[in-house]
C-alpha cells in the first residue's frame, strides 16, 4: 500500500468519525499549545530583558567589592567591604578603554516631606552617573559636578517615590528630608521598568554629600564604567580586573576582593534564568503531550478491535503485515500532526492575546515572540507522539490472524 | 487445459498440547483453470479449513499444494499475500465491506495492495462495477444497499484485479432466495467466461450452479464428482 493511499485511507476515516477523531486530537492540541504558548512567553520575557539591559546600555560594566561568590553578593547580606578606594577610580579613569568611571555608594534611610515618612535607598554618585545609567529626567535637571564638588544638599527623586511623597504636586524645588538633613529637589526621574539600580524607588544624591557627609566613609560601596566605544567590552572587563589586581597588590586571581560584571553578563545570566524556567514550565506543559499520546493509544486500541473485521478483509485481499502497521502508524501520525498544528495555532493566538494585554493593561513594552524552535519543537513532538503511541495499537492489528479476524462478530 | 490447483494427500492438525486434532486427511484433488466447483460437507467437515488452505490464509501441515505447478511450501507470507492479491478473488458470506465508505473505495480496495498506477485504478474500477450493474450506486455508502446489492458490490472487488480464481464461501448464506440466485447466477457468468470459481457451500440449491461437487465429511474425501444437471441462469454480469 502506498503512502498517499494510507493517507488518503487515514483523513477518509477521521471525516467518517469526526467527533471520535476531535475528541482524540484534544490531548495533544492543549499540549502543544501549552507548550508553544509557554516557549512563546518565555521567548518575549527573554526579549523584554535583553531590551531593558540595552536600554541602560550593554557596554556598562559592574565593579562591585567583595570576591566573587556563586551565592549572594557580601553587601547584599549586610557585610561591609573596603576595598574600592579612590586610588582604583583614579587608575580606572586612566585607563582608555572606559570612557567613564562613576564610583558611587548606597544608603538606606527615611526621606521625609511634610508628613509623610518613606523608608528608601539611595546613591550617592559623580553627574556622570546620569550618562553611565542611561537616566532621563520626566522634569526638573540633573545636579552638576560643581553640586558634587561643593557639597550641595540637592537631591534627584525615582519616578514612584516622588509621587508618594508629593502625590500630583510638582516636586521641583521643594525641600525634603533625608537622615535629618535638608535636601532641595533638583529633578525626578522618569519611571523605567527595570534598572540596573532600580531608580524607581530610590533617590540620588551627590557623591560628596551622601559618602562624606551622610556616611562618613572613604570607600565606595559599588563603581559603574562604560567602556569606550572602540573597545570590546570583554576586553575593558579584563584591563579592569588587572588594574584592579595590581591595585590590591593580588597575585593569585582566586583571591580576588572585588568583582567585575559587564551588562553582558548579567544578560547572560537572566538569559539563562528565562531558559530554566521556560524549560521547566515546558516539561510540565509536556506531561499533558503525553496524557495526549496515551489518549491516542487507548483510542486506536480501540479502533484495532472495532476495525477487526476490515484487518481480517485487507489482509485476505493481500495487505501484509506492514501494510496494515503503516496504516495504523499513519493515522495516528496524522491524528497528532493536525492536532500539532491546531495546538500551534492556538498557543499563537494565545501569545498574541497574551502580548496585547500586557502592552495595554499593564503599559509594559512587551513584544509578540512565536519562536521557529517552538513550532519545529512542538510539530516534532507532535509526529513522535504519533508514533510512539501508535506503534502498539499499531502492532496489535498488524499481527491479527486474517481467520480469526474475519470471523470476528 | 491449466491445472490452477494440486493437491496431494494433504492435511492439516490443529495441535492444543499433547491433544491432535484433525481436521483435514489425504486430501487430493486438482481444479483445472475454468472449473466451477463447489466444496460442500456438513459442519465440522473441514470446508472453511480447505478454503483457508487454498486461498493462503492457513497453511497445510502435511501433503503438497501445488499453485499453478508451483510448490507453495516454500512461499513466505508476503509472497502469499502477493499471489493471494492478483490470482484470487474473495466473496464472503458476510460480504465483509468497509460500511461507510462508498462501492468504489469498496471496489478500489483490492488494488491498493496491488502494482496498479494510480491512474489505471479509476478504470478498473468503474468497469468492475458495470460488470455487476451497480454504476448508479458507485458512490453511495454501501451501508445504504440491499443485501443482494452488497453481494454484487463483493464481487465487483473480487473482480477488479481480474484474478484467475474466485473463492465464494456460503455467498448466498445472508440473502434472500430471490438475491441469493442472482448472485449464483452472477457467479455462474464469470465461470462461463473462464473464471475459476470454487464455491464453499452447505446448500444443494447453490451448489447445482456448480459443474463439479467435492463432497467432504470428517476432514476428507468422500464424493469428487460432475454435476449433470447444471443450472442455467437469465444471466446477471454484462
Amino acid at each position: 500500500m502506498k503512502l498517499n493511499d494510507s493517507i488518503k485511507s487515514s483523513l477518509r476515516g477521521m471525516r467518517q468519525g469526526k467527533v471520535r477523531t476531535a475528541l482524540t486530537m484534544l490531548g495533544i492540541i492543549i499540549g502543544v499549545s501549552s507548550v508553544t504558548l509557554i516557549m512563546s512567553l518565555g521567548a518575549s520575557a527573554n526579549q523584554y530583558i535583553v531590551d531593558q539591559v540595552q536600554s541602560i546600555g550593554s557596554n556598562i560594566i559592574s565593579i562591585n567589592p567583595g570576591a566573587p561568590t556563586s551565592g549572594a553578593p557580601a553587601a547584599a547580606l549586610g557585610i561591609v567591604i573596603k576595598t574600592l578606594k579612590d586610588q582604583d577610580v583614579q587608575a580606572l579613569r586612566r585607563e582608555p578603554s572606559l570612557a567613564v568611571v562613576a564610583p558611587a555608594v548606597t544608603g538606606q534611610s527615611r526621606i521625609v516631606f511634610e508628613n509623610v515618612d518613606k523608608g528608601i535607598s539611595w546613591f550617592a554618585a559623580g553627574s556622570e552617573i546620569f550618562d553611565v545609567l542611561n537616566l532621563s529626567l520626566e522634569r526638573g535637571s540633573f545636579f552638576t559636578d560643581a553640586d558634587v564638588q561643593a557639597y550641595n544638599h540637592v537631591i534627584i527623586l525615582g519616578g514612584k517615590i516622588a509621587t508618594t511623597l508629593f502625590g500630583q504636586r510638582d516636586p521641583v524645588g521643594k525641600s525634603v528630608r533625608l537622615q535629618d538633613q535638608s535636601f532641595r529637589v533638583v529633578g525626578v526621574l522618569t519611571s523605567s521598568g527595570l534598572s540596573a539600580l532600580a531608580t524607581d524607588n530610590a533617590a540620588i544624591i551627590p557623591l560628596t554629600v551622601g559618602q562624606k557627609q551622610l556616611l562618613g566613609i572613604d570607600y565606595y560601596t559599588l563603581i559603574r564604567a562604560k567602556a569606550a566605544q572602540a573597545y570590546d567590552v570583554d576586553f575593558a572587563v579584563s584591563r579592569i580586573t588587572t588594574i584592579l589586581r595590581q591595585d590590591h597588590h593580588i597575585t593569585d586571581p582566586n583571591k580576588d576582593d572585588f568583582m567585575v560584571e559587564s551588562a553582558q553578563d548579567a544578560l547572560k545570566v537572566l538569559g539563562s534564568v528565562t531558559s530554566a524556567l521556560t524549560i521547566f514550565l515546558s516539561g510540565i506543559a509536556a506531561i499533558s503531550l503525553v496524557v495526549g499520546g496515551i489518549g491516542i493509544m487507548n483510542i486506536m486500541l480501540v479502533s484495532v478491535t472495532e476495525r477487526t473485521r476490515e484487518i481480517g478483509l485487507r489482509k485476505a485481499l493481500g495487505a501484509t503485515e506492514r501494510d496494515i502497521l503503516s496504516q495504523f502508524l499513519v493515522e495516528s501520525v496524522i491524528l497528532t500532526s493536525i492536532g500539532g498544528f491546531i495546538g500551534i495555532c492556538i498557543g499563537a493566538s494565545f501569545t498574541a492575546l497574551a502580548a496585547f494585554a500586557v502592552n495595554h493593561f499593564a503599559g509594559i513594552s512587551w513584544g509578540f515572540q512565536f519562536p521557529l524552535s517552538a513550532v519545529l519543537l512542538a510539530l516534532g513532538v507532535s509526529v513522535t507522539t504519533g508514533l510512539v503511541f501508535g506503534v502498539y495499537p499499531a502492532r496489535q492489528a498488524a499481527l491479527k490472524n486474517p481467520i480469526d479476524a474475519l470471523r470476528y462478530e | 487445459m491449466e491445472t490452477i490447483i494440486e493437491l496431494l494427500k494433504l492435511s492439516k492438525d490443529y495441535r492444543d498440547g499433547d491433544i491432535v486434532t484433525t481436521a483435514l486427511s489425504g486430501i487430493s484433488f486438482n481444479i483445472m483453470r475454468g472449473e466451477f466447483v463447489a466444496v460442500m460437507g456438513p459442519s465440522g467437515s473441514g470446508k472453511s479449513t480447505l478454503l483457508h488452505i487454498l486461498d493462503f490464509l492457513d497453511r497445510p501441515t502435511g501433503g503438497t499444494y501445488l499453485f499453478r505447478g508451483k510448490s507453495t511450501s516454500a512461499l513466505t507470507d508476503i509472497q502469499l499475500a502477493h499471489l493471494r492479491n492478483k490470482e484470487m478473488g474473495f466473496v464472503f458470506q458476510a460480504f465483509n465491506l468497509l460500511g461507510r465508505s462508498s462501492v468504489y473505495d469498496n471496489v478500489e480496495l483490492p488494488l491498493l495492495y496491488a502494482d496498479v498506477p494510480v491512474f489505471r485504478r479509476p478504470e478498473l474500477v468503474h468497469k468492475a462495477i458495470h460488470d455487476v450493474g451497480l454504476e448508479e450506486k458507485t458512490y453511495v455508502p454501501t451501508s445504504n444497499l440491499s443485501g443482494g446489492q452488497k453481494q454484487r458490490v463483493a464481487i465487483a472487488r473480487a473482480l477488479v484485479n481480474d484474478p484467475s480464481i474466485i473463492f465464494a464461501d456460503e455467498p448466498t448464506g445472508n440473502l434472500d432466495s430471490i438475491s441469493g440466485g442472482q448472485v449464483m447466477e452472477a457467479l455462474q457468468e464469470l465461470n462461463e467466461h473462464g473464471r475459476t470459481i470454487i464455491l464453499v457451500t452447505h446448500e444443494t440449491y447453490t451448489a447445482r450452479y456448480a459443474g463439479r461437487l467435492i463432497a467432504l465429511h470428517d476432514g476428507k474425501v468422500v464424493k469428487d464428482e460432475s454435476i449433470a444437471d447444471r443450472h442455467k441462469g437469465n444471466g446477471l454480469i454484462k
